[in-house]
């Protein structure tokens, strides 16, 4: 399988601010990639280094086996992108917005733009500037999805949207990734990330934390586990990978690290269950947990300085 | 519960109502105008303590003084100074506020429309406004704040001018008078600023509507106070403009006060039009409500160019309708000159270089000031090219197959076919008017010419914009420095004497204002080639640098 982003310890500042601070990214063609993170974690910034509108300090960045500041132009042939904050002309009608966006990029595809305004509801005849937010969001996503390219690259692209203008996205996304496209899909929605992604990558503080399918990620964190049981689960307290345990009357709760969770299980089994419910982690649950850490990383480097 | 709803709230109530909040807002304003607001209200003094200071140097004898007035009393004299009062027996304070005095009035405007329109409409449209209206803030502080604030900047710049001329040893009721001038210059155009930011959505709109109506009184009192000094002709042109208003005060010479009071009851009045026009609309919109456009491109909005093209059109039209208007305005006033002199005294004529070279002069310099009012056009222009990128628009677009090179050259290109064009209308415009006027269609083709001529000097200033630009973005206001210095060298030099080389530093001082003065082809071979590198630096350095975003 090819790779269609490959970012390798990329650093980038502004002034003081590190922004990133050696990133590697990974993007396998044909998937949908979720990037995901907390406000500031760096995500629009690797974004735009990808699209060459920002240079890295250092480090190496592929996009579609090429250089992305250098042969931008030629690249963007290959891509479409839609930024978080959709800015229009204030005194261009949205769909001259949308077909000079096509053009721009070279390729035209009028009756997939018009099947597009349809399912996203956008009147396309009215100006830039009497459009709510969603509305400018659809009218960038509708030029980026009407075009017949190899690579999206999505910067919150739902952001404005309602729920369901959030599933006519979703079914286009589906498209793109049956048509063997590659997408790279920042965003906050969980939901969506769940529900699209193949692969996440997980970045705080300008560093990818964590990354991988959505299985692998889980089996990282913890499971949570209710069982109601004849005997005293005190003893599993004492096991590795149990926290938070708390038991009353025969009702216990209790999570358990991904890689101890055989031997748990064993254990439970000498203790007479009649009752057991596991959830796995949520991406909620995996996400909190990066992005809580944060702050208790924050706090520690403060003490040490 | 019961006692509020008993009672309505009373009328008095609900108008502090609607002016809640209006005094932090103010402390806010002035918080975020630090440097702003002395820039402002301490500069136009600082100007008027310069143009003190330099006249005196230069003409420090009566004798001296008495050289000045042959131009300053002349037709070009007054319509580029004023009706020059008391100009026959001439002081140095009666000098610097009648002939300088103009473009102290002029800043003045500026300050007052562009400080109502940066805290009213400007901080509508980036929705900071809806941020503050959201707290207690009555519906009328945002507006009553800003008038406020430049009310302010009115009064200190009142005292500072009045201070600064008093300490030169200026009678000091003069000087207080012109100050206040001043200040009444800035609250009738802050006035202005109120109304025009209630029509459209746009701040730029709104601050270009009221530049608008700025020109518009700068010429109104042009022409009054031509036909003033010729004796003849339309003077009461003059009354019907603000700026009229503050020159007919003639310190030192008159001492009137009660013009001001003309100014005042505008002020008062268009202030009230603006409270009004902004009840009648919602938050956020204009007065001209939008309406539906074309659901696709057109078949030539393909490319960069088309884009900088359509993005620069609507000015383009506007410039050109200003421009031909003011054209014909001021070349109908060719024959009513000619007329002047035919009354003049013989020796005085010839002291003057005849009616052959007045009406050269005044041709020329028309020429000249033309290009100075185009060259706002290109310097505007570059400021919109750096609105596309910090409003975030630029990004899109060059995230398409589109290159850094082809995005601000096509977009510099637009701006410089646009320069010779409008000195085009503007030239057409002056020919059209003076040949109807005189008679004499052969000046048709000199005004054009004379106008054409200055494109390379324009061309310059666009490219030092540019290249501003591409270096250091926020800088881009410094170019604003290049076209005041080509103002004040090319107005005030030739009169005031004052060395080539000073004047030669103004690209505007190179290439001769025919048909006063020759063309001079080398100047305008090196002054393209030169603007030719400076954009060429321009886009090589936009290629290299990092995109303005925002986090
Ligand atoms: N142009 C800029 N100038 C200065 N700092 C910047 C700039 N752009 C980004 N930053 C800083 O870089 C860091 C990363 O910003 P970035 O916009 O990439 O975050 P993000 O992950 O996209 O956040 P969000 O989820 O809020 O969109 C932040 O600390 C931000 O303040
Ligand atoms: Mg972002």
């Amino acid at each position: 399988m090819s790779t269609a982003i490959d970012i390798r310890q990329i650093v980038k500042t502004f002034g003081h601010v590190t922004a990133l601070d050696g990133l590697d990214l990974t993007v396998q063609t044909g998937q949908v990639h979720g990037f995901l993170g907390p406000n500031g974690a760096g995500k629009s910034t690797t974004i735009r280094i990808l699209l060459g509108l920002l240079r890295a300090d250092s480090g190496t960045a592929r996009l579609l086996g090429r250089d992305p500041w250098a042969d931008a132009v030629a690249l963007h042939r290959r891509l479409a992108y839609v930024p978080g904050d959709v800015e229009l002309w204030p005194n261009l009608t949205g769909g001259e917005a949308i077909d000079l966006f096509s053009r721009l990029r070279g390729g035209v595809a009028p009756a997939r733009r018009d099947e597009l305004c349809e399912r996203f509801d956008l009147d396309p005849s009215k100006k830039g500037r009497t459009y709510s937010k969603g509305n400018r969001q659809k009218v960038a996503l509708i030029a980026a999805l009407a075009s017949d390219v190899e690579l999206l690259v999505l910067d919150e692209p739902t952001a404005g949207l309602d729920p369901l203008m959030e599933a006519v996205f979703q079914d286009c996304i589906r498209e793109v990734k049956t048509a063997g496209r590659t997408v790279l899909l920042s965003s906050h929605i969980l939901a969506q990330v769940e529900a699209l992604a193949d692969q996440i990558s997980i970045i705080r503080q300008g560093r990818i934390v964590e990354t991988g399918s959505l299985a692998q990620l889980r089996h990282l964190t913890r499971t949570s586990v209710e069982v109601m049981t004849d005997r005293s689960t005190t003893v599993l307290a004492d096991l590795p990978g149990v926290h938070n345990l708390r038991s009353t009357n025969g009702y216990t709760q209790f999570e358990v690290d991904g890689e101890h969770l055989a031997t748990v299980v064993r254990r439970l089994g000498e203790l007479g269950v009649h009752g057991l419910t596991a959830h796995p982690p949520t991406l909620e649950q995996l996400l909190l947990r990066h992005y809580g850490d944060q702050l208790g990383h924050d706090d520690a480097k403060a003490v040490t300085r | 519960m019961s006692t509020t709803l008993e009672r309505p709230p009373s009328r008095a109530g609900t108008e502090s109502a609607t002016l809640a909040g209006t005094g932090t807002l103010v402390r806010f304003m002035l918080r975020r105008d630090r440097i702003r607001f002395p820039a402002w209200a301490v500069g136009l003094p600082l100007l008027m303590a310069y143009f003190a200071v330099a006249l005196e140097s230069l003409a420090g004898t009566p004798e001296d003084l008495q050289g000045l007035t042959s131009f300053t009393s002349s037709p070009a004299g007054a319509l580029f100074g004023g009706p020059g009062f008391g100009f026959d027996q001439l002081t140095l304070e009666r000098f610097l506020v009648g002939q300088y005095g103009l473009y102290i009035l002029v800043g003045a405007g500026l300050m007052g429309l562009l400080t109502v329109v940066r805290h009213t409409r400007a901080e509508e449209h980036t929705g900071r406004a809806e941020l503050v209206r959201a707290n207690v803030v009555g519906r009328h502080a945002q507006l009553t704040a800003a008038l406020v604030l430049t009310t302010l900047m009115a009064v200190l710049a009142t005292v500072l001018i009045a201070l600064v001329m008093t300490s030169r040893g200026y009678d000091a009721g003069g000087s207080l008078l012109f100050g206040a001038s001043a200040g009444a210059v800035v609250v009738a155009f802050g006035a202005i600023g109120a109304v025009t930011a209630q029509l459209s959505e746009y701040p730029r709109a709104a601050a270009g509507f009221a530049g608008a109506l700025l020109g518009t009184a700068f010429v109104l009192r042009g022409l009054g106070d031509m036909a003033a000094v010729q004796g003849s002709g339309p003077s009461w042109l003059s009354w019907l403009s603000p700026i009229g208003w503050s020159q007919q005060t003639a310190p030192y010479t008159h001492d009137d006060w009660w013009p001001l009071a003309l100014c005042l009851v505008f002020s008062a009045a268009v202030t009230a039009a603006g409270y009004a026009l902004s009840a009648r609309r919602d938050f956020g919109a204009g007065l001209i409500p939008p309406r539906p456009g074309s659901p696709r491109a057109a078949a030539w909005l393909s490319g960069p160019l088309a884009l900088s093209f359509r993005l620069q059109r609507a000015g383009l039209i506007g410039w050109s309708l200003a421009l031909l208007v003011g054209g014909v305005a001021y070349g109908s006033f060719t024959q009513p000159l000619l007329e002047g002199f035919q009354d003049a005294p013989e020796d005085l004529l010839a002291v003057m270089g005849g009616s052959e070279n007045m009406l050269a002069g005044y041709l020329g310099l028309m020429g000249f000031f033309m290009a100075l009012v185009v060259t706002i056009f290109v310097i505007l222009a570059v400021h919109g090219l750096r609105g596309e990128e910090t409003e975030g628009r630029a990004e899109p677009v060059l995230a398409t197959a589109v290159g850094r090179s082809a995005w601000i050259g096509s977009y510099l290109l637009v701006s410089a076919i646009g320069a010779p064009w409008l000195l085009l209308v503007a030239g057409l415009g002056m020919g059209l008017g003076a040949a109807v006027s005189t008679g004499d269609s052969g000046l048709v083709a000199d005004l054009v010419a004379g106008h054409l001529a200055h494109t390379p000097a324009v061309w310059l200033v666009l490219a030092i914009a540019a290249l501003l630009y591409a270096a250091v973005p926020r800088a881009l206001p410094a170019a604003w420095a290049v076209l005041g210095y080509g103002l004040i060298a090319g107005m005030f030099a030739p009169m005031l004497n004052l060395p080539d080389e000073v004047i030669r530093i103004s690209p505007f001082g190179h290439i001769g204002d025919y048909p006063r003065d020759d063309i001079s082809i080398t100047a305008v071979l090196i002054l393209t080639l030169l603007a030719a590198a400076g954009a060429a630096a321009a886009i090589a350095r936009f290629r290299r640098r990092d995109l303005v975003t925002t986090a």
